[in-house]
C-alpha cells in the first residue's frame, strides 16, 4: 500500500515537471461542457450516475446558472427540474443516440423546448434500467431502432413528445 | 391479531416494534450472551457521586453567541439528547418515533436561549447512568470550549490553536473520564451483538442523533481559520443544511465522522477529531444497548459500563495511532490513510473510504483530480469545498470551484493563499455565482493556467493581493505573462475534466451493511 502511494507520488512529481513546461507553452482555454470529474450518485434517484462509454453517452446534465449537475437519466433531470429547487431558466443535456451530440432541452420563462424531431422513450419499469427506459432521440428512426434493440423492456413503448415527457416526469404531489 | 388492532398499533408507533423480528425474537435474558465485562475495571467507573465539570477559565468562553444561530442550534441539541434518553429509560420507548420526536422537533425549531444542563431534563437517566453522564458532560464541555475558542475574534489563529491544545490537555489530565484520542476501530465498536438496534428500530430519532453529530462535527470547519464575518456567513449555509436536511435524514448508513465534514480541523487536531468520533460512537452504543430487548435491565447497566470502558483513554494506555495488535478488533488503531483523525470504518481498508453519495475515495487524495493532498506541516495548504452536507479537501482552487459547480445547492469554498492566516472564503449560491464571505477575500487574485492536474497546485492558486501574485510570478519564469484574474473573472471559468482523475473502486454493494469488503485491501 505504501509503495503504491510512493509510486503515485513519484509519478506525480514527474508529471508535475512535464506539466509545468507545458503550462509555459500554452494557456488552455476553458471548455464549456466538461464532464463531471467525480462520479457521484444521481441527486434525484440516488442510484449511481452511469458513465459515458466510448460508444454511447449516458450522463444527463442539468445546467442551472453556472452549475452543471449530473443525473442518471432524462426522467430524473426533468423531475428534479420541476421541483422548487430549480425555479427559473435551465438547460438539460440529454444523451441522444449520437455520441457527443446531446439533445438540448431548455426551459425559458417556464416554456419547455427541444430541437424539432426530438422524441423520448418513457416507460415505467425498475429504475435500474432507466438508461434503456428513459432516453432522448433526434428522430423517429432512432427511437424505433432503440425499441427494436430492447424488445423486453420496451415492448409497448410509444414515442413521447417533450410535453408528454415533461408531464410524465412531473413529481407527484403528496395527497 | 385482527387487522384493525394491527393498524391501530401501527398508527400508534407500534409498527417499528412489529417490524423488528430479529430484535423481538428474544425476551430479556433469553438472547445471546452479552459481551463479558472486562476484569479489574477502575473503581471510578462505578461511582455514584454527583460530579460536575466546569469551564476552564478563558476570555473566549461563550464566544459562540457571536454566531448566534449556531449557539441556539447547539442549545437545542442538548435538549434533544436529554429528552430522548429520559424517555428511553422511563418506559416510553414505544412513543419515541411519534410523541418524543415531535417534542424534540419543537425544541429544535424553537431553541432555548441558553444551554440547559442535560441532567435537569433527563434526571432519571442521569441518576441511573451517572458515570456515563460525566463522560458525556466532560467531552461536551471540550466541544463547547473548543468552539468558543475558535469563535473568539480577538485571538490570532496561533493563539487559538495553542488554546485548543491546552483545553485538550486539561480535558485529558484533569478527570479520569477522558475519551481516548486514538483512532478507534469503528467497525468493531459498531459490530457489537446489540449494534444497529436503535438505528433499525427508531430511524427518525436516530436520524436526529446523527443530525446533531453532523452539526457537532461540521461546525469545526465552519469556524477554524475563519474570521467572524466568514463564520457567520458560512453558518448561514451550514445551519440551513442542518435544519432542513441533516436533522431529518433517515438514509444514513453510519454516523457522520469529523474527518468527513471537518477535514481541515480533523487534519490539524486528529486527537480531538478522534475524541469526538469516539464520543459519538459511545452515544450510538448506549442507544443500541438501551433498546435491545434481549438484555435485562441489569445487563444494560453492565453493557453501558463496558461501552464506556471501550472508549476510555485509560483502557488504551501504551498504544499509539497506527498500532494494530488486534487487527479488526478492539485494539486496532489504524486510521484512514491521509486522515489521522478518523478510525477505521466498518468493512473498509485504510486506503479506501466509502462516502455515501460520493462513492469510494482515499482521504489523502483530491476527490476532483485524484492527486495527493499536502501532508504534515504543509497540510494547511489544502483547499476545501463544502456542499450538500459534506466537506472535501481538494488540491487547488480550480478543483474547489469545479467541484462546487458539479454539486447541487449552495457551497462554501475555503481557498488557501500564500498567507496561512488569510484564506479566501467564498460562498456559492445555488446557481454557482461566487461572492466573498468577508472583505479580506475581496482583494483575492487568482493564477489559473490550466494544464495537467499533476501540477494543479502550482498553476491554480489564490493570492491575497496583486503584489503577492506578482511576487510569485516574478520568481517563476514559466508563468511570465500570466494574467492575474479577479474573483469575477476566475468565477466565470470552468476547467476541463482532470486528466489525472481515476475512479477508485471498492467491493460491490454497501460496505456499511457488513456484507462487503471485510477490511480487505482495495485496489483502484
Amino acid at each position: 500500500m505504501k509503495s503504491t502511494v510512493a509510486t503515485r507520488r513519484a509519478f506525480a512529481a514527474r508529471l508535475s515537471a512535464l506539466a509545468l513546461a507545458a503550462a509555459a507553452a500554452a494557456s488552455l482555454a476553458a471548455l464549456p461542457l466538461p464532464a463531471a470529474a467525480h462520479e457521484t450518485d444521481c441527486p434525484f434517484c440516488k442510484l449511481k450516475v452511469v458513465q459515458d462509454t466510448k460508444e454511447q453517452d449516458n450522463e444527463v446534465a442539468l445546467r442551472y446558472g453556472r452549475k452543471r449537475i449530473e443525473y442518471r437519466c432524462v426522467f430524473c433531470a426533468l423531475s428534479e427540474a420541476q421541483t422548487p429547487q430549480y425555479p427559473g431558466d435551465l438547460t438539460i443535456l440529454a444523451p441522444s443516440e449520437k455520441k457527443g451530440q446531446p439533445v438540448v432541452i431548455e426551459r425559458r420563462g417556464g416554456a419547455w423546448s427541444a430541437p424539432d424531431g426530438t422524441l423520448f422513450v418513457g416507460v415505467r419499469a425498475s429504475h435500474d434500467h432507466c438508461q434503456v427506459t428513459y432516453r432522448a432521440f433526434t428522430s423517429r428512426a432512432a427511437f424505433d431502432a432503440h425499441v427494436a434493440k430492447n424488445p423486453v423492456l420496451l415492448r409497448d413503448a410509444k414515442p413521447l413528445t417533450l410535453a408528454q415527457m415533461v408531464e410524465l416526469a412531473k413529481p407527484k404531489q403528496p395527497k | 391479531m385482527d387487522r384493525r388492532r394491527f393498524l391501530r398499533l401501527a398508527a400508534g408507533g407500534g409498527l417499528a416494534l412489529l417490524a423488528a423480528p430479529t430484535l423481538s425474537a428474544f425476551a430479556a435474558g433469553d438472547g445471546p450472551s452479552p459481551p463479558a465485562l472486562p476484569k479489574d475495571l477502575p473503581k471510578w467507573l462505578r461511582n455514584r457521586d454527583t460530579n460536575h465539570v466546569f469551564w476552564t477559565r478563558g476570555r473566549y468562553n461563550f464566544a459562540v453567541y457571536k454566531i448566534r444561530p449556531l449557539a441556539l442550534d447547539l442549545n437545542a441539541v442538548s435538549v434533544g439528547h436529554a429528552m430522548a434518553y429520559e424517555d428511553l429509560v422511563t418506559g416510553k420507548a414505544h412513543r419515541l418515533e411519534t410523541e418524543t420526536f415531535a417534542r424534540i422537533d419543537r425544541v429544535l425549531k424553537n431553541p432555548p436561549r441558553f444551554a440547559p444542563s442535560e441532567r435537569f431534563i433527563g434526571n432519571t437517566f442521569s441518576r441511573r447512568f451517572g458515570v456515563l453522564e460525566q463522560v458525556f458532560d466532560s467531552a461536551h464541555l471540550l466541544h463547547t470550549q473548543t468552539v468558543d475558542v475558535l469563535a473568539e475574534p480577538s485571538m490570532t489563529l496561533a493563539e487559538k490553536e495553542a488554546e485548543v491544545e491546552r483545553l485538550y490537555q486539561v480535558y485529558r489530565t484533569t478527570l479520569p473520564t477522558a475519551i481516548t484520542p486514538l483512532p478507534l476501530n469503528m467497525g468493531y465498536l459498531y459490530g457489537q451483538p446489540y449494534s444497529r438496534a436503535f438505528r433499525d428500530r427508531f430511524p427518525k430519532v436516530n436520524g436526529l442523533f446523527w443530525g446533531y453529530h453532523w452539526l457537532q462535527s461540521a461546525m469545526y470547519d465552519v469556524l477554524y481559520g475563519h474570521n467572524l464575518s466568514e463564520q457567520q456567513k458560512v453558518y448561514e449555509i451550514i445551519g440551513d443544511q442542518y435544519r432542513r436536511t441533516e436533522l431529518y435524514r433517515t438514509d444514513r448508513f453510519f454516523m457522520p465522522m469529523t474527518g468527513e465534514v471537518s477535514p481541515r480541523f480533523a487534519a490539524r487536531f486528529p486527537e480531538l477529531a478522534n475524541v469526538f468520533d469516539n464520543l459519538h460512537m459511545l452515544h450510538d452504543m448506549v442507544n443500541d444497548i438501551l433498546v435491545t430487548p434481549w438484555l435485562t435491565e441489569a445487563q444494560k447497566d453492565e453493557q453501558v459500563t463496558r461501552a464506556i470502558w471501550l472508549v476510555m483513554e485509560a483502557a488504551h494506555a501504551g498504544h499509539r495511532p497506527g498500532d494494530s495488535p488486534e487487527p479488526g478488533g478492539w485494539r486496532d488503531y489504524r486510521h484512514m490513510e491521509g486522515m489521522p483523525g478518523m478510525g477505521l470504518m466498518p468493512d473498509m481498508s485504510p486506503n479506501a473510504m466509502f462516502m455515501q453519495g460520493l462513492g469510494w475515495m482515499a482521504l489523502g487524495e483530491c476527490h476532483h483530480c485524484s492527486m495527493p493532498l499536502p501532508e504534515g506541516a504543509e497540510a494547511w495548504r489544502a483547499h476545501a469545498v463544502t456542499a450538500d452536507g459534506w466537506t472535501m479537501r481538494v488540491r487547488c482552487p480550480l478543483c474547489a470551484r469545479d467541484m462546487s459547480l458539479e454539486t447541487k445547492g449552495r457551497a462554501v469554498l475555503h481557498l488557501t493563499t500564500e498567507d496561512p492566516e488569510r484564506p479566501a472564503v467564498l460562498l456559492s449560491d445555488d446557481r454557482g455565482n461566487l461572492t466573498p464571505a468577508s472583505d479580506r477575500a475581496g482583494s483575492v487574485v487568482f493564477l489559473e493556467q490550466e494544464a495537467s492536474h499533476a501540477a494543479c497546485h502550482e498553476w491554480s492558486q489564490a493570492f491575497t493581493s496583486r503584489a503577492a501574485f506578482d511576487a510569485f510570478v516574478a520568481a517563476r519564469p514559466e508563468y511570465r505573462g500570466a494574467k492575474a484574474l479577479t474573483l469575477a473573472e476566475w468565477g466565470e471559468r470552468t476547467g476541463r475534466k482532470p486528466d489525472t482523475y481515476f475512479r477508485r473502486e471498492g467491493p460491490p454493494g454497501n460496505p456499511f451493511d457488513g456484507k462487503a469488503g471485510g477490511g480487505k485491501e482495495v485496489g483502484k
